[in-house]
């Protein structure tokens, strides 16, 4: 069963697109396609899967590339923060090389 | 003349402060939680939350010193306002620079008990290849000591890790001589079925501490920890005045597991604590690692099944402090220590980085290393994810530097995962991508879907609402805090 679901790529990053959809790989395999502002997912499935799965499957997926999406952002800004805390985790361990 | 300042500043003005960083989370239908970094936190009614980020709320407005007072907005009587909320700040993380002063030997697995929902591999007792080695002992400690902790607590774990007293006696020994100038700590989680005097007289020789298990009364203790001649707690009980006749009271605590079955009886359960003579309960829910999952013992209940079980028992604790019986929980302890001190308790599931690794780590009884008590009950299913290396293959740095800590913690910062980042309760609660990881092979976990995040951000609820309503709870949360 071949299903496309279409993100709009001022919305969502290629990068959340990609992450989300290689956790669903053992549930279908995806082909990425960028198109005019679009980024298609074109799905191969397993005919074993009812429609109601299917339908499953790909509101599953809508909800993991926004929260890839959200990730991505999230770890982007706080990164200085993120690696302030880490640095003075570990300041003690001798194991951080002086740069 | 000059000395008094003008009537101006004495009248009440709106627009003239300034907002410090804060978050804001419903609370119920008529108010909300505000907080900041530091962790303070003050409910405000709905209304007002607009008028304090719009600047329209006057300081003659009942929560504006409270606001002010908790760093929430400076002003200009409020001139160290932000060097304070930076040290508060700065002590949450004091400890963290410490870095790993749990340190858990699993000594052996084998175990004479074989209860339903263990989480580790039960092995029977003659089985010896499940006994860690003095050579992969020797490495741990020299690992444990490595750390620059000032403070080191060795917990011996299993299995039961009496059924290796001698392994225990060379690690305590060995842990003196090589550890001095740590203040070293010891403790034993142990059934106290095997215990006897001469092992409790080398405990009061080298002040170590006792944690056992007791699940409630005589009944249900019996039916959830079976052993051969089903007398789990005859035997745990007697060990727990045995101990305490060597050790003290103090020294000898317990651990409680919320079965299915225990889920009708949390009065029983906490009467036998009272009566017991226990001055802490803890009620935790059955984690989901190790067998607790391959037996579905942890799918035997649900988030919500046990958030009424918490709140039943907490209100009976709560009810028994009225009464004079001083009983305190400890994850609401815990917590509240983090609502209303400047200092992190060190909960490892509730820290923001996780605490795997950095603030505990295991050291199995096969010599690999695990980041938390958690992965290794996993690891004991099949599951590796977490095991960091080996205590004689690999060096402290190749354990403590490896990808399977590091991502996981750059991972667990609450405050860059979705729906955490915004939470008002972000400062009281934790990422544990160990937790995560066992539900949905993933290290964050999507928020809304967490029983994490919906067990915990129920639990935040209930303790504020309790100390909005009551003001004798809010005292005793208060003490709590302050004891934790």
């Amino acid at each position: 069963m071949k299903v496309d679901v279409t993100f709009d790529s001022a919305a969502f990053s290629l990068d959340a697109v990609k992450t989300a959809c290689y956790k669903f790989l053992d549930r279908f395999t995806p082909d990425i396609e960028l198109c005019e502002g679009k980024i298609i997912c074109h799905l191969s499935i397993d005919d074993k899967f009812s429609e109601a799965a299917v339908n499953a499957n790909v509101d599953d997926l809508k909800k993991e590339v926004l929260d890839q999406d959200l990730r991505l952002k999230l770890k982007a800004e706080t990164e200085p923060i993120r690696n302030l805390i880490l640095a003075h985790a570990f300041s003690k361990t001798g194991l951080i090389a002086d740069e | 003349m000059s000395d008094f300042r003008q009537i101006e500043f004495y009248k009440p003005n709106s627009h003239k402060y300034q907002l410090l960083p804060f978050r804001f989370t419903k609370l119920d239908d008529q108010s909300y939680v505000v907080t900041n970094l530091a962790g303070e936190f003050v409910v405000l009614p709905k209304e007002l939350i607009p008028r304090l980020i719009n600047h329209n709320l006057s300081d003659d407005n009942s929560f504006y010193v409270e606001l002010r007072a908790r760093h929430f907005l400076v002003d200009q009587s409020t001139a160290i306002a932000r060097d304070l909320l930076a040290i508060k700040l700065r002590s949450r993380y004091d400890r963290l620079a410490d870095f790993t002063s749990l340190h858990m030997f699993v000594v052996t697995l084998r175990c004479e008990h074989s209860c339903h929902y263990c989480q580790v591999s039960r092995k029977s007792a003659d089985k010896l290849q499940f006994d860690m080695s003095l050579a992969d002992a020797d490495a741990a400690l020299g690992l444990a000591l490595r750390s620059p902790s000032p403070a080191i607590k060795i917990e011996f774990q299993g299995g039961e890790p009496l059924l290796n007293f001698g392994l225990i006696q060379h690690i305590v020994r060995e842990a003196k001589r090589h550890g001095a100038g740590k203040r070293l700590a010891f403790v034993i989680a142990t059934n106290l079925a095997l215990v006897d005097r001469e092992m409790l007289a080398f405990c009061y020789e080298h002040d170590i501490n006792i944690s056992t298990s007791l699940d409630g009364p005589r009944d249900l203790h019996n039916a959830n920890r079976p052993r051969p001649g089903n007398d789990s707690y005859e035997k745990t009980i007697a060990g727990i005045r045995m101990a305490r006749e060597f050790l003290g009271k103090d020294k000898v605590s317990a651990l409680m597991t919320t079965t299915e079955a225990s889920l009708d009886r949390i009065k029983d359960i906490v009467d036998e604590y009272v009566s017991q003579d226990f001055a802490v309960i803890f009620l935790r829910p059955l984690s989901p690692h190790g067998f607790a999952i391959k037996t579905k013992a942890y799918m035997r209940y649900n988030t919500d099944r046990w958030l009424d079980f918490y709140r039943e028992g907490l209100e009976y604790i709560i009810a028994l402090n009225k009464q004079g019986i001083a009983l305190t929980e400890f994850y609401a302890s815990t917590i509240l220590a983090k609502m209303f001190t400047s200092r992190d308790p060190g909960f490892v599931d509730l820290m923001s980085p996780s605490g795997i690794g950095i603030a505990a780590v295991i050291y199995n009884y096969d010599g690999y290393v695990y980041a938390s008590d958690e992965s290794r009950m996993m690891a004991e299913v099949g599951d590796q994810h977490f095991q960091l290396g080996h205590v004689r293959h690999n060096s402290y740095g190749d354990i403590f530097l490896s990808p399977k800590l590091i991502e996981p913690l750059e991972d667990s910062f609450a405050y860059s995962n979705p729906m955490c980042h915004d939470c008002a309760f972000e400062p009281y609660c934790g990422a544990d991508p160990v937790f995560h990881w066992a539900l949905y092979k993933d290290h964050v976990g999507r928020k809304p879907e967490s029983e994490f995040c919906r067990r915990n951000m129920a639990i935040f609820r209930h303790l504020i609402t309790l100390m909005e309503s009551d003001p004798f709870v809010r005292r005793l949360f208060l003490k709590w805090a302050n004891k934790c």
